[in-house]
């Protein structure tokens, strides 16, 4: 029979038995970090307990390829705007307008819905200083913080996590793809990663009729098994020993994966459990996108004690025949986008909720010869949350050919000062350990 | 000082330690066989690798393509529509032919001669880390990878002469865009914080002065081969880690070989890579010592550390996290059967998280517990019932992610094929009264793919799982190889 351990159960193991005996290195990763976090001996004083289902959630979303943001929050009474764009600049006629100066694409309805509403800021001219148009160098700068003539082996969400999430389940972080984005990877790995909930678990050989015990699988968890009856007679390891050399030094490796497995083995439940029994409360897009938002508005609802969310909609390299492209892709999102609020709103979560967009960088001011654009530089990020700063924060980049670097818009906003008020007044977290030095935040809530 | 592993301790656990890591394990036959050579006889037979013939023949691909740069050029003046469909055409070729790369390179580890070549190649790989997503071209991953093999195991200054004048390097890292009118930084810095000498072992003023003297190392995109630019090269005077002249690229790079700093710095990564974890200061000084000792050349300095009682150590043993290309290649030599098509071996390596030919930075992979993640793990669990039940099936686009970017990605018309995995074929790796006796077929699995024992609780697990069958076919027994492979145990090597 199966002998079932749940994340409640393992808690309720931890604050039982755990506390003040001695550890063992069978302990799983996450309840010796909850007991170091606990016990503060690790914990710079600063860091802030995860505390699962009433805390805040931040959903990343990639717009991967560098959305043009200048067809995306258009400045549709410019003369520089329609000089460089005669074939593909977006005219009054069609965008949605914010101001006399300003309009979302025509395709953006969920996103000027959000705005109306008060739900949704619009960071303008966000970007880094000598920003390289390469995807796959801007994608890593975006992703691990760094500046651009540096390059860092950890994801700034994997820093966050390493700095402020000891104590905290594996599904701490939870990426909706086939890969770990750059910007998870963490000096202890934290963070799933599954794109289909059904994959994510190991997959049996056999197929029992109902009522019939699955053999191979019984045989897998007993394999995987850690003994946690023995955490109470093991001397091996004293409280001082962990809490000074997390998670390896002077472990075997073998025990570490051990607790990985056990991590594993436990989410990969709890998330199909989750996902076959939660229901999404909005309608939602038919979109590979969609998919993604309905999977993570059903987590949150099934109250899986995540922090942070990634979800990533691609296609924004639009060298060629632009107009087309991004009409799907602006509509698919802020139609999902909404979609995803309505299904917060009916839950009763949205309060807690914040979602960030970012693309690795915007485009060139003038069109090609192709009905594109070629890779640029700033543009803008979207928030979307009920108590976001909403309405249009910094200022709308230059046009003029004047204040151009090459053809490209100049940042007016560094995407670190966004960060850095994200973790500063939304995880409430200090944010300077995590993104290697102090930017003066921009509070977007 | 190292001290030699004494005679009296060679033996099929030794010998096997020594096969997983200065290759990529094998067979009970073939570790038998090293124990029987004796310590000294093992070593020669991977190192000496030169007397082992390697008939492997390059991709038919592999030469230069001197009709490429006026091909790109004759593309940049071409019509809207037809440039696009040009540069796609142009790329998808690329894709192609790195797919093919990384089969290539993996069957050289699986089922070639060399395997402790390879496994250095593998170093190489990820010491200089390299990445295809820039660079773009198959045929200059390729030469890379060929650079490294030949000059495996050679001297100190020479590999990093030759790596720093490599094209894949040169695009890679900008040294080819670099002028002595606005010198490139990027190559100067890298070639000492992650190459030779690491963080802290030269100032700011090191990196300017030798990015001067590193202008005037340059690609010829004609002939697709390194040149030397006088034109480009800063004929003025630098000072570069304290020595002052008209440096060029090759007195940089003596410079950097002479510091003793190198030694320490390559002979740690190449202790970590090998033993699983960096070593202590006393043994990395020692390493070093050793390193210098035979004139900073790999091979020697290798035999050595491979002698050392060090290595064999209880904390280095069976206490490293597999990574992915030496979990698949170590199952398929394990297990002796074929690796997978090229590009699901790709797509397995890939979701594991190590993508041959574009690690996630110029710093390499971070490797040890970092490779496993809980979905990694899972993967690799769920990876083994293919590798071992064997399966055909038709495969659509969709069940291989891309890259953003579609770096090497899969081409749809790829995908959309029938897959042949062979699996295990288990007459040729156990007799019939271990197919036929349970208690004799848990023991030879675990000899064969642990060369340890699992705990009593998990031995239960799997005697569980036999007594549920009242006899064993094939099925049951690709299964419970499989079960042995979903262990921690199986992850660590």
């Amino acid at each position: 029979m199966k002998n079932k351990i749940t994340l409640q159960t393992r808690r309720e193991f931890l604050r039982a038995t755990v506390l003040g005996s001695a550890l063992s290195w069978t302990v799983p990763t996450f309840l010796a970090d909850t007991f170091m976090a606990l016990h503060g001996a690790a914990a710079d004083s600063a860091t802030q307990i995860v505390t699962g289902k009433d805390a805040t959630i931040l959903v990343v979303l990639q717009m991967a390829g560098g959305n043009d943001g200048l067809n995306t929050v258009v400045p549709y009474s410019n003369d520089f705007y329609h000089n460089a764009r005669p074939r593909i600049g977006q005219t009054a006629d069609t965008v949605l307008k914010l101001n006399s100066d300003i309009g979302f694409h025509g395709a953006m309805t969920g996103f000027k819905n959000l705005y109306d509403s008060g739900n949704l800021a619009v960071v303008q001219g966000v970007g880094y200083p000598n920003p390289n148009r390469s995807h796959f160098r801007s994608t890593e700068i975006w992703q691990t913080a760094s500046d651009s003539d540096v390059i860092e082996k950890y994801g700034w969400l994997g820093r966050y996590f390493d700095n402020a999430c000891a104590g905290a389940d594996p599904t701490v972080g939870v990426v909706v793809g086939r890969q770990l984005p750059e910007s998870f990877f963490a000096r202890t790995p934290t963070g799933i990663c599954f794109d289909n909930p059904q994959n994510y678990r190991f997959m049996s050989p056999e197929h029992p009729q109902p009522g019939q015990t699955d053999m191979a699988e019984v045989a897998y968890e007993k394999l995987n098994e850690t003994d946690m009856a023995g955490a109470d007679d093991n001397s091996g390891a004293s409280i001082g020993s962990l809490a000074a050399g997390m998670p390896m030094q002077g472990g075997k490796a073998v025990d570490f994966i051990e607790r990985t497995a056990l991590d594993a083995q436990l989410s990969s439940d709890e998330v199909r459990d989750i996902a076959a029994r939660v229901q999404n409360q909005a309608v939602y897009p038919n979109s590979a996108f969609a998919n993604s938002l309905k999977l993570v508005a059903k987590l949150i609802g099934g109250g899986l004690p995540t922090r942070i969310y990634y979800v990533s909609q691609g296609g924004y390299d639009t060298h060629t025949n632009q107009i087309a492209t991004q009409q799907r892709l602006l509509a698919d999102l802020g139609d999902s986008l909404k979609a995803f609020v309505d299904d917060m709103n009916a839950q009763g979560n949205m309060q807690r909720v914040l979602v960030m967009t970012f693309s690795e960088f915007g485009r060139r001011v003038s069109e090609n010869a192709n009905g594109g654009t070629d890779h640029g530089a700033a543009a803008p990020m979207f928030i979307v949350g009920n108590k976001v700063k909403a309405g249009l924060l910094g200022r709308y980049p230059s046009l003029a050919p004047q204040d151009l670097f090459e053809g490209d818009i100049k940042y007016n906003v560094d995407f670190r000062q966004v960060y850095a008020g994200v973790l500063e007044s939304w995880l409430k977290t200090k944010s300077a350990p995590i993104l290697g030095k102090q930017f003066e935040p921009l509070h977007v809530v | 000082m190292l001290k030699p592993l004494s005679k009296d301790c060679w033996n099929y656990e030794t010998a096997a330690h020594l096969l997983n890591r200065a290759g990529f394990g094998g067979t009970p036959e073939e570790i038998a066989r090293l124990t029987g050579l004796g310590h000294d006889a093992a070593l020669s037979s991977l190192l000496d690798y030169e007397k082992i013939p390697d008939p492997t023949p390059d991709p038919a691909w592999a030469v230069p393509d001197l009709g490429r740069a006026e091909r790109i050029k004759a593309i940049q003046g071409m019509a809207p529509e037809a440039k696009r469909q040009a540069q796609q055409a142009e790329q998808r070729a690329q894709n192609q032919h790195i797919i093919e790369l990384r089969g290539w390179w993996l069957d050289r580890m699986a089922r070639g001669p060399r395997p402790f070549q390879e496994k250095m190649v593998l170093f190489w790989h990820g010491h200089f880390a390299t990445s295809f997503d820039k660079v773009r071209d198959a045929y200059f991953m390729w030469r890379q990878n060929e650079l490294f093999r030949r000059l495996a195991t050679d001297y100190w200054l020479r590999l990093l002469t030759e790596a720093g004048k490599d094209p894949a390097m040169l695009i890679w890292l900008d040294q080819a865009q670099s002028r002595k009118e606005h010198p490139n930084e990027n190559y100067a810095r890298e070639v000492m914080e992650l190459f030779s000498l690491g963080e802290g072992h030269y100032t700011e003023t090191d990196v300017t002065e030798g990015a001067r003297a590193l202008t005037g190392w340059s690609l010829d995109r004609q002939t697709e081969q390194f040149i030397y630019r006088p034109f480009f090269h800063d004929n003025g005077d630098k000072t570069f880690l304290g020595l002052t002249g008209n440096l060029d690229g090759d007195d940089m790079m003596a410079q950097i070989v002479r510091q003793p700093q190198s030694a320490v710095f390559i002979t740690g990564k190449l202790w970590n890579f090998f033993a699983g974890q960096p070593p202590s200061d006393d043994l990395n000084n020692a390493l070093a010592e050793a390193f210098i000792d035979n004139a900073r050349c790999f091979k020697p300095f290798l035999r050595v550390m491979f002698s050392s009682k060090e290595f064999y150590s209880d904390a280095i043993v069976r206490n490293q996290v597999k990574s992915p290309v030496q979990w698949l290649v170590g199952t398929t030599r394990m297990l002796q059967c074929d690796l997978p098509p090229a590009f699901i071996c790709g797509a397995i390596t890939r979701s594991l998280g190590q993508d041959l030919f574009a690690p996630p930075n110029v710093k390499g992979w971070d490797g040890g517990i970092t490779w496993i993640t809980t979905n990694t793990l899972l993967e690799r669990y769920n990876d083994a019932a293919t590798l071992v039940q064997g399966t055909t099936q038709q495969l659509s686009a969709s069940d291989f992610a891309l890259r953003p970017n579609g770096a090497g990605g899969l081409a749809q018309e790829k995908a959309a094929q029938r897959v042949h995995i062979g699996g295990v074929d288990l007459e040729k790796i156990l007799a019939p009264d271990e197919r036929a006796d349970k208690d004799r077929l848990v023991a030879a699995l675990q000899h064969r793919l642990l060369q340890s024992t699992l705990s009593n609780k998990q031995d239960e697990a799997l005697r569980g799982f036999l007594d549920s069958r009242a006899t064993l076919n094939d099925a049951d027994i690709r299964n419970v190889i499989r079960l042995v492979m979903a262990t921690p145990e199986y992850q660590v090597t």
